[in-house]
C-alpha cells in the first residue's frame, strides 16, 4: 500500500466518527420530516451538554489506560448537594446568599469539590493500592448513588435559585449558556490533551506504562490527577444537570454512564488505552444526541431508546475491535 | 583508568534460593567503555537492572561519584544521571517519534503561564539528532507502531546519545540493527564516552566488544570471571573466561 493511501485511510479511521455524524445528520434530514431545522440542531447541541461534559472525564481516564464507572453517580451526588442547598421546595433548604450571584460560584465550587473528593479516593485506591480501576469505580458507582439516596431520603429538591437557573435560560447565539459551558470544556480539555506535557504524558501512559515509568514520568501522580479531573468534571456535569432540571431527584442521571461510555467509544477512544481524542468524543456525544432527537421526532415509544443505545454500545465496541484489525494491517 | 564513576562492591541478588549474583565487584571510570560479557543466564541483565533502579540488590553496595548510591526507581537513577537502553524497547508505540524522543522531558514554552508543548522546537532537535547519527525515518510525525524494529532501536539509541547524563547502560542495543547502523551505533558510543560519560554495554558479539570497549568484564555464574583491558587480551582468552576454561578470576588484572 502506498503511503498516500495509507495516510488517507488513517485520516478516515482517526475521524470516522465525524463522517458518521455528518452521514447520520444528512440521512435524518432527508428522511425525517421537520428534522432539518436550525432549532433541531441547536436542540441536539443543547441536549448533549451534560452527557458531553461527563464524557470528557471518562475519556481522560480511559485514554490513560484505566476506567471510571463512577462519573454518573458523582454527577448525581453533586447535583443533589447543590439541589439540597439552593432549592426552595421539596427537600431543598433554600439557602440564600447576598448578593445573589454569589450562589453561582459557591454552588459550582461545591459541585466540583464533591467530584474532586471522590475522584481522589478512586485514584488513590487504583494507583497506590494497585487495585483494578474497574472494580474500584464500580464500587464507587454503587456507594455514591447510595449516598444520594441516603442524603435525599429518596425525595427530590425543586425550584433551584433563579441566579443559578439563569445559566440554563440565558441564550447566546441560540444556545443556552450551559451548552456553551460544555463546548468550552471540550475546547479547554482538547487543548490540554493535545498541547500540554500533562496531556501527552497521559496518552503515553495509556500506550506503555512501563516505558513512561522507565523514562522518569511520574506515572502515579499523573494518574491520580486524571481521576481527580474525571471526578471534578463529573461534578460540573452534575451542576449542569441540576440547572437543567431545576433541582435534583434521587434517581437523577440514571443511565447516563452507559451513554457516556457509548459516546467515548463511538468517539474513537480505544478501551485498551492510549488512543483517542476529545474532539472525537464530542462528535460521539452529538451523534447519540442526533439519534435521540430522531427517535423523538419519529414518535417512536421512548422505550425503544434504550434498545437502540444498547445496540450502539455494542456496535461501538465491535467497531473499536474492527479498527484495530485494520490498523494492524496498515502497520 | 580515570577516577571511578561507579563502583560496585560485592553486589548480590537472590531470587528465593537461587543466587543470580553471588557478589559482583568492579568499577567504571568516567569516559570509559566497559563491555559486559557472559553466557545467557550469567546475570548481566540482573546487574544492569540493579544499577538502573529496576531491581534492588540483596546485599552489597554501590558508590556513584564517590557517594553511596541505591536507585529505588528508574526515575531516581535517571535523576542521578544514569540512562538505560533496555533490551525490550521502552517506546510508546501509540505516539510519534518526536514524543518518544522527548518522553518526560518535553520542551515547552509558556502561554499565559501554562506550559505548552513546543512541537516545532522538539521536531528540530530530533531531526538534527537523527541526521547526525545517520538514521533515516520517513516522517518524525509517524507513530512508532508503523516503524520497523531497526528504526525503533535507532530511536532509543539516539535518545541516549542526545540525553547522555553521566553513565549509560546499554542492554544488547544492536540486536535489531543492520551492519551500517551498528557501525554508527558503535561510533556513537565512542563519541559519548569522549564527552566523559561512562558506558556499560552488554553484548553477545565478541567483535563489537573489542571494537568499542576499553575494558572487558566477563560475568560467569554470578561472579566476575575476568576484568581485563581490551589491549591486554584477545577474543580467544575472553571466550575461555566466558565458558570457564580459565578458572574464575584468573584473567590478568586490568
Amino acid at each position: 500500500m502506498n503511503p498516500r493511501t495509507r495516510h488517507a485511510l488513517e485520516l478516515v479511521l482517526d475521524n470516522l466518527v465525524w463522517f458518521m455524524l455528518v452521514f447520520v445528520l444528512v440521512v435524518f434530514s432527508i428522511f425525517i420530516p421537520n428534522y432539518f431545522q436550525l432549532g433541531i440542531f441547536a436542540n441536539i447541541i443543547e441536549a448533549s451538554s451534560v452527557l458531553g461534559v461527563m464524557s470528557i472525564g471518562l475519556a481522560l481516564v480511559i485514554i490513560a489506560g484505566h476506567m471510571d464507572l463512577s462519573v454518573e453517580s458523582v454527577a448525581a451526588l453533586s447535583a443533589m448537594a447543590v439541589g439540597i442547598l439552593f432549592c426552595s421546595s421539596g427537600i431543598g433548604l433554600g439557602v440564600q446568599l447576598h448578593p445573589e450571584w454569589l450562589m453561582v460560584p459557591v454552588s459550582l465550587l461545591l459541585a466540583l469539590a464533591v467530584g474532586c473528593l471522590i475522584g481522589a479516593f478512586n485514584g488513590f485506591l487504583v494507583v497506590k493500592v494497585k487495585m483494578s480501576a474497574f472494580i474500584i469505580t464500580l464500587a464507587s458507582y454503587i456507594w455514591v448513588r447510595g449516598l444520594v439516596l441516603v442524603i435525599s431520603g429518596g425525595r427530590s429538591a425543586q425550584d433551584l435559585a433563579p441566579a443559578i437557573r439563569w445559566f440554563g435560560i440565558q441564550r447566546l447565539i441560540g444556545l443556552p449558556l450551559t451548552a456553551w459551558i460544555a463546548i468550552a470544556c471540550f475546547v479547554v480539555f482538547s487543548l490540554i490533551m493535545a498541547k500540554t506535557p500533562f496531556g501527552r504524558h497521559l496518552v503515553m501512559i495509556g500506550g506503555n506504562e512501563t516505558a513512561t515509568f522507565r523514562a522518569g514520568i511520574r506515572v502515579n501522580r499523573n494518574l491520580i490527577i486524571a481521576f481527580v479531573l474525571a471526578g471534578a468534571i463529573a461534578g460540573l456535569a452534575g451542576w449542569l444537570l441540576a440547572i437543567r432540571t431545576s433541582g435534583a431527584t434521587a434517581n437523577l442521571g440514571v443511565g447516563l454512564l452507559f451513554n457516556a461510555f457509548a459516546a467515548v467509544v463511538i468517539g474513537g477512544v480505544s478501551l485498551k488505552g492510549g488512543v483517542g481524542t476529545l474532539p472525537g468524543v464530542y462528535a460521539g456525544v452529538l451523534l447519540l444526541s442526533a439519534i435521540n432527537t430522531a427517535i423523538n421526532l419519529m414518535g417512536l415509544p421512548a422505550n425503544f431508546t434504550q434498545v437502540i443505545h444498547g445496540l450502539l454500545v455494542l456496535a461501538a465496541v465491535l467497531l473499536d475491535a474492527f479498527k484495530q484489525t485494520i490498523r494492524q494491517r496498515l502497520a | 583508568m580515570s577516577e571511578p564513576l561507579l563502583v560496585l562492591d560485592n553486589v548480590t541478588k537472590n531470587y528465593g534460593a537461587i543466587e543470580a549474583l553471588k557478589g559482583i565487584s568492579f568499577s567504571i571510570g568516567k569516559g570509559e567503555v566497559v563491555a559486559l560479557l557472559g553466557d545467557n543466564g550469567a546475570g548481566k541483565s540482573t546487574l544492569v537492572k540493579i544499577i538502573s533502579g529496576g531491581l534492588e540488590p540483596t546485599s552489597g553496595r554501590m558508590l556513584f561519584e564517590g557517594k553511596e548510591f541505591l536507585a529505588r526507581s528508574p526515575a531516581e537513577a535517571k535523576a542521578a544521571g544514569i540512562e538505560t537502553v533496555y533490551q525490550d524497547l521502552s517506546l510508546c508505540t501509540n505516539v510519534d517519534v518526536v514524543a518518544n524522543f522527548f518522553m518526560g522531558r518535553e520542551i515547552t514554552r509558556k502561554v499565559l503561564g501554562i506550559p505548552v508543548l513546543d512541537e516545532r522546537a522538539m521536531e528540530a532537535v530530533v531531526s538534527k539528532a537523527l541526521a547526525s547519527a545517520g538514521t533515516r525515518i520517513p516522517s518524525l510525525r509517524t507513530k512508532v507502531e508503523h516503524l520497523s524494529g531497526g528504526q525503533r532501536q535507532a530511536i532509543e539509541l539516539n535518545r541516549f546519545v542526545h540525553w547522555g547524563g553521566k553513565l549509560v547502560l546499554l542492554d544488547e542495543p544492536f540486536a535489531a540493527l543492520g551492519v551500517e547502523q551498528t557501525r554508527r551505533g558503535l561510533d556513537m558510543i565512542r563519541q559519548v564516552a569522549g564527552q566523559g560519560i561512562g558506558v556499560v554495554i552488554i553484548t553477545h558479539i565478541m567483535q563489537q566488544a573489542f571494537q568499542v570497549a576499553d575494558r572487558i568484564v566477563v560475568i560467569r555464574q554470578g561472579v566476575v570471571a575476568g576484568d581485563v583491558a581490551r589491549n591486554k587480551t584477545s577474543p580467544d582468552a575472553v571466550i575461555n573466561m566466558i565458558t570457564g576454561e580459565t578458572p574464575a578470576g584468573a584473567g590478568p588484572a586490568g
